[in-house]
């Protein structure tokens, strides 16, 4: 690469500047408004200056817990996604990988169904599958919220791809060595699909952090209740408490944006070897 | 023998594939039949009134149904904004991040933070910066750009402005993950390819349309197809910004499905609205599919 | 997500820890399982299931602190209150009421009780609770509370809408200050009072009518419009047909009125729901609940008005929270018990305190400070004593006439012609009856 001049990096790096505001600002106007009285919080959203909060104060954070129990709802949203995570890696990088690299009758038909139902949401089918999940009765527990969503589509066809333009050659030599496809997949397929392994990860637990609509149809009680019903305990009547609510947002997304920061290496190189793929 | 191995390989690939199929054929499919059935009949949410059977009327409902024809109409152009425009502004922010520069790890982070923030919440957020008046952070930013000649807007209750706001907020939260699929892509285009293109002679625009973006063409497809399926799915915005309104400027299949299902307990009705969907976005992506004739050997 | 990481890092050990993970989780929910079923409460004492919205802070503390009292009373009742977000309160209960999983006591909101009662959800009352206590209810409480004949809920609190103004600028343009719904402004009057105020106000907008709020607020703070004018939701005599009532011309020169207002610019969008404490606005359309905030914000100014009168006098809305208990509760004495025990005029009153509300019985009216005769809020009261208020409409279809006539009011509010929008939902309202064979009477 020839070195760029110093008027092309400067102005690079202002539109950079410029364009990472515009992806900052509603981040910093949740974050301020946590800070502030619940009144000032509409009254200064018109002006920049008012992300600075006057007197910036932990009230909403007291104030959250005290109205909700939000230990019990993180550990109820944690345990939640990482089962459906867990369990969703294998079961659908199992069957990612029998799609792609093994031989057997009725393979592409099942294929094709599998993309098919990739563009089904879950609000298409939510009220059937209440339907379903009360008469095998297990409303209000965690399992309801696990298992359908274990098995996704998508994620399978994020599998499906990557597995398809693995190496050959590392299988062929385990099968040599008399390696069955069990063996293959977990001691020389799996231990090289990290990447994929990331970015399916990643993607489920993003959708499932934030799943709303679910939990409301199948859940009553706190025991069981994950965090964005939680903050559905705020949206009462108005006037609304818009503090308490954003620091309920900040509280919720703060683990999330850890972990993000934490290994974004991982998920970027991850989307590297699959989205590619198409 | 060599039958007894792939007899023994087909019964482990079956295995391989049941828990995903048990839990997709139970989870998806079983509960999409049922929607199937049900979108057939009059039943709605608790009735006590015995189901009947009414054919395809919840379908001839719909269709003549203005404010659904408006969803669909809606749900189409929305799809039709949001697919380039934010396929677009993904590869210029990739492209932008491609950039051997200094500190360049910290902008990624930043452009791809929103697409951690649940839906329900960055739309609360966005209604804040689109409040009307001078109350409205969008509206007084305008009026100092524009030095006073920007007229201020309701923007989530002007019939104008609404799905563009709608719009806006999407590819604010989205752009990130498609940025970080094509920057992921742009990097892995070998090197190579640009020495010998300089060594032809080739300027950075030429580099850019006969290398850059043939590598790209998976990459590309594959943003495309997953922006069309989402923005097909477009609800949480539209629920909680402007509940479908102005004058139903806003609202949308799947938003008025899950309306009709649970505001209004006809669940028939909404079933039927789901097949729908489902039948066109499976058109849609077959046609994608079929157009792009997509050569997975390219890559 | 953290094991998640370790799979990624280890694969080959990503077994054990899927293996172990998966263990935990099991013991969780089969722990989980047993912690619910033995929640039996102390020794020979019958746990009662109960559900309440999640209301305002002082609301949920002032309910807690009540089940407290009765669970000391009661040596046999044992209490269970869960709270449910109040914004998704009817999806939530509906689900476990089609899952047969409702508890033994639970409110529901205003006239999404009917759809309960139709289906077969719900006891009747009548036997249940004390004829004292029934007769001491407020006439409208009763009214809401009854179907087929049948009385299945009761409130512990009621509702009302009012037109609070600024004196001072009322004083200031003349304008008369009505102290009864029986001389409540005429819609002519209300058009001259809002056209002389705006053409005194910086940025014309005078009046707040919550365009801010979504929801159930447009059928309740709006259908009392209709039926002043001599239009209503639903005829109320079949509870069959919305067409030529809902869309009739008293319907539509009704809401004209408001598409007027809204168009000329006299009402404020009100985003920060701040208008009238702000002095953005001198007069705002909202039911009791405001008083607390608007007092303080104005406390020598503040008068509250009735609604306008279009024509047949003026109307209120009215209705709120309302109790009923499970058909399929195992110990609906207890339940009564529970719900009586509500009813204490002590108890009616903390909670009237709490959230501001219109107490529910005439005794805990009469001791009321602000709702009692000359109490600054008598207005509320008298309105729901003298059948001022009227209740929406007590009918299972009622989840979709709400629906529909929000729809039709937010294409009036942002200027959709009013005939056609009202049109469109008359006629959704009736194909919906016809399609529940208008709603009869299955159990």
């Amino acid at each position: 690469m020839k070195r760029k001049s110093l008027l092309t990096t400067l102005l690079i790096y202002c539109t950079l500047v410029g364009l990472g505001l515009i992806f900052l600002v509603p981040i910093l106007i949740m974050l301020s408004g946590s800070l502030k009285i619940d009144t000032r919080v509409l009254i200064e959203a018109g002006s920049l200056a008012g992300l600075v909060p006057e007197q910036p104060s932990l009230e909403n954070y007291r104030d959250v817990s005290t109205r909700v129990p939000f230990i019990r709802y993180l550990v109820n949203s944690t345990l939640i996604t990482s089962s459906i995570v867990l369990t969703g890696l294998l079961v659908n990088s199992l069957a990612g990988y029998a799609f792609a690299r093994l031989q057997w009758p009725g393979r592409d038909a099942l294929l094709f169904t599998v993309i098919a139902l990739m563009i089904i949401p879950l609000e298409a089918i939510a009220v059937p599958l209440s339907y379903q999940v009360t008469l095998l009765g297990w409303r209000d527990t965690y399992l309801v919220q696990i298992l359908p969503f274990v098995a996704n589509a998508f994620s399978i066809y994020l599998f499906y791809s990557f597995f398809l333009d693995f190496p050959k050659e590392l299988e062929e030599a385990a099968r040599i060595d008399g390696a069955g496809p069990v063996r293959i997949f977990f001691s020389v397929v799996a231990p090289n699909a990290k990447p994929v392994f990331a970015t399916v990860a990643i993607l489920t637990f993003l959708t499932q952090w934030g799943s709303f609509l679910w939990p409301m149809m199948v859940t009553h009680s706190e025991a069981v209740r994950p965090l964005p019903l939680g903050i559905a305990a705020f949206y009462t009547l108005p006037p609304l408490q818009w503090g308490d609510i954003f620091a309920f947002g900040v509280m919720m997304i703060v683990p999330v944006l850890l972990l993000f920061m934490a290994f974004q290496r991982w998920f970027i190189r991850g989307v590297a070897t699959t989205g590619v793929k198409g | 023998m060599a039958d007894q191995l792939h007899k023994h390989e087909h019964l482990i690939a079956r295995l391989f594939v049941l828990p995903a199929l048990i839990g997709l054929l139970g989870f998806v499919l079983l509960p999409f039949a049922l929607a199937v059935t049900l979108s057939l009949t009059n039943l709605r949410l608790g009735s006590p009134l015995p189901l009947e059977f009414l054919g395809v009327e919840q379908y001839r409902r719909i269709f003549t149904d203005y404010t659904f024809l408006r969803a669909l109409r809606n749900t189409m152009l929305f799809a039709l904004i949001i697919v380039p425009l934010q396929t677009g502004l993904a590869l210029s922010l990739a492209l932008l991040i491609n950039q051997p520069l200094r500190g360049i790890v910290v902008f990624r982070t930043v452009f791809f933070m929103p697409v951690v923030f649940p839906l329900s919440l960055v739309s609360v957020v966005w209604v804040l910066l689109f409040a009307p008046g001078s109350a409205g952070l969008l509206n007084s930013l305008l009026e100092i750009v524009s030095f006073g000649a920007w007229q201020p807007k309701d923007f989530l209750h002007d019939t104008a402005w609404a799905l563009p706001a709608i719009t806006l907020t999407s590819v604010w939260q989205g752009v990130g993950f498609q940025m970080v699929i094509l920057l992921a892509a742009l990097q892995s285009i070998p090197e190579e390819l640009y020495q010998a293109a300089r060594i032809d002679g080739a300027n950075r625009r030429q580099q850019f349309v006969f290398i850059t973006l043939p590598q790209l063409r998976n990459a590309l497809i594959f943003v495309v197809l997953v922006t069309t399926i989402l923005a097909f799915r477009l609800f949480d915005q539209v629920q909680i910004m402007t509940q479908g309104g102005p004058q139903y400027a806003t609202t949308t299949i799947m938003y008025e499905a899950v309306n009709a299902a649970f505001a209004s307990q006809q669940v028939a009705k909404g079933a039927a609205m789901t097949v729908v969907f489902f039948v066109l976005v499976l058109l849609l992506t077959l046609l994608q599919r079929f157009l792009l004739r997509q050569e997975r050997a390219v890559a | 997500m953290l094991h998640s990481v370790i799979v990624i890092e280890n694969t080959q050990k990503a077994a054990p820890i899927i293996t172990a993970h998966l263990l935990i989780l099991m013991l969780m929910l089969a722990g989980c399982d047993r912690d619910r079923s033995d929640h039996n409460g102390p020794e020979g004492a019958v746990t009662l299931k109960v559900w309440a919205h999640a209301g305002q802070q002082a609301e949920r503390e002032v309910l807690q602190s009540q089940v407290a009292r009765f669970d000391q009373r009661s040596d046999e009742i044992d209490v269970e209150l869960t709270f449910i977000p109040e914004r998704n309160y009817n999806a939530l209960v509906q689900a476990a009421a089609l899952a047969g999983d409702l508890p033994d006591v639970l409110e529901f909101d205003g006239p999404y009780l009917y759809n309960y009662i139709w289906q077969g959800h719900l006891l009747p009352l009548e036997d249940l609770l004390p004829t004292t206590l029934i007769d001491d209810l407020l006439p409208s409480v009763i009214r809401q509370g009854t179907y087929d004949q049948h009385l299945y809920a009761v409130g512990v609190f009621d509702s009302g809408l009012g037109l609070y103004a600024r004196r001072s600028a009322l004083e200031a343009v003349g304008a008369r200050l009505p102290e009864s719904a029986a001389d409540a402004w005429s819609i002519g009057e209300l058009n001259d009072v809002l056209s002389k105020l705006s053409l005194r106000d910086n940025d014309r907008a005078v009046l707040d009518l919550k365009l801010n709020y979504a929801g159930e607020w447009v059928s309740y703070g709006f259908s009392p419009v209709l039926q002043s004018a001599g239009a209503d939701l639903i005829d109320r005599e079949s509870y069959q047909a919305s067409q030529d009532v809902l869309n009739n011309a008293a319907a539509v020169a009704a809401l004209q009125h408001l598409q007027n207002w809204i168009m000329a610019g006299y009402v404020d969008p009100n985003i920060d729901d701040a208008a009238f404490v702000n002095g953005r606005v001198v007069l705002s359309w909202v039911g009791h609940w405001a008083y607390a905030n608007y007092k303080q914000a104005w406390p020598d100014d503040l008068v509250v008005l009735p609604l306008p009168d279009f024509g047949l006098g003026s109307k209120t809305g009215q209705g709120s929270w309302h109790w009923g208990i499970s058909q399929h509760s195992q110990q609906p004495r207890a339940a009564a018990a529970f719900i009586a025990f509500l009813l204490n005029t002590d108890e009616v009153l903390q909670m009237s305190n709490a959230n501001g509300a219109v107490p529910a019985t005439r005794t805990a009216v009469a001791r009321s400070v602000n709702y009692r005769e000359g109490g600054e809020l008598h207005l509320f009261a008298e309105q729901l004593m003298q059948g001022v208020s009227v209740p929406r409409p007590r009918t299972p279809a009622y989840p979709v006439i709400t629906t529909e006539f929000q729809k039709a009011f937010q294409q009036i509010r942002n200027g959709a012609d009013v005939k056609q929008a009202l049109d469109e939902a008359a006629r959704r309202i009736d194909q919906d009856i016809r399609d529940n064979q208008g709603y009869r009477a299955v159990h």
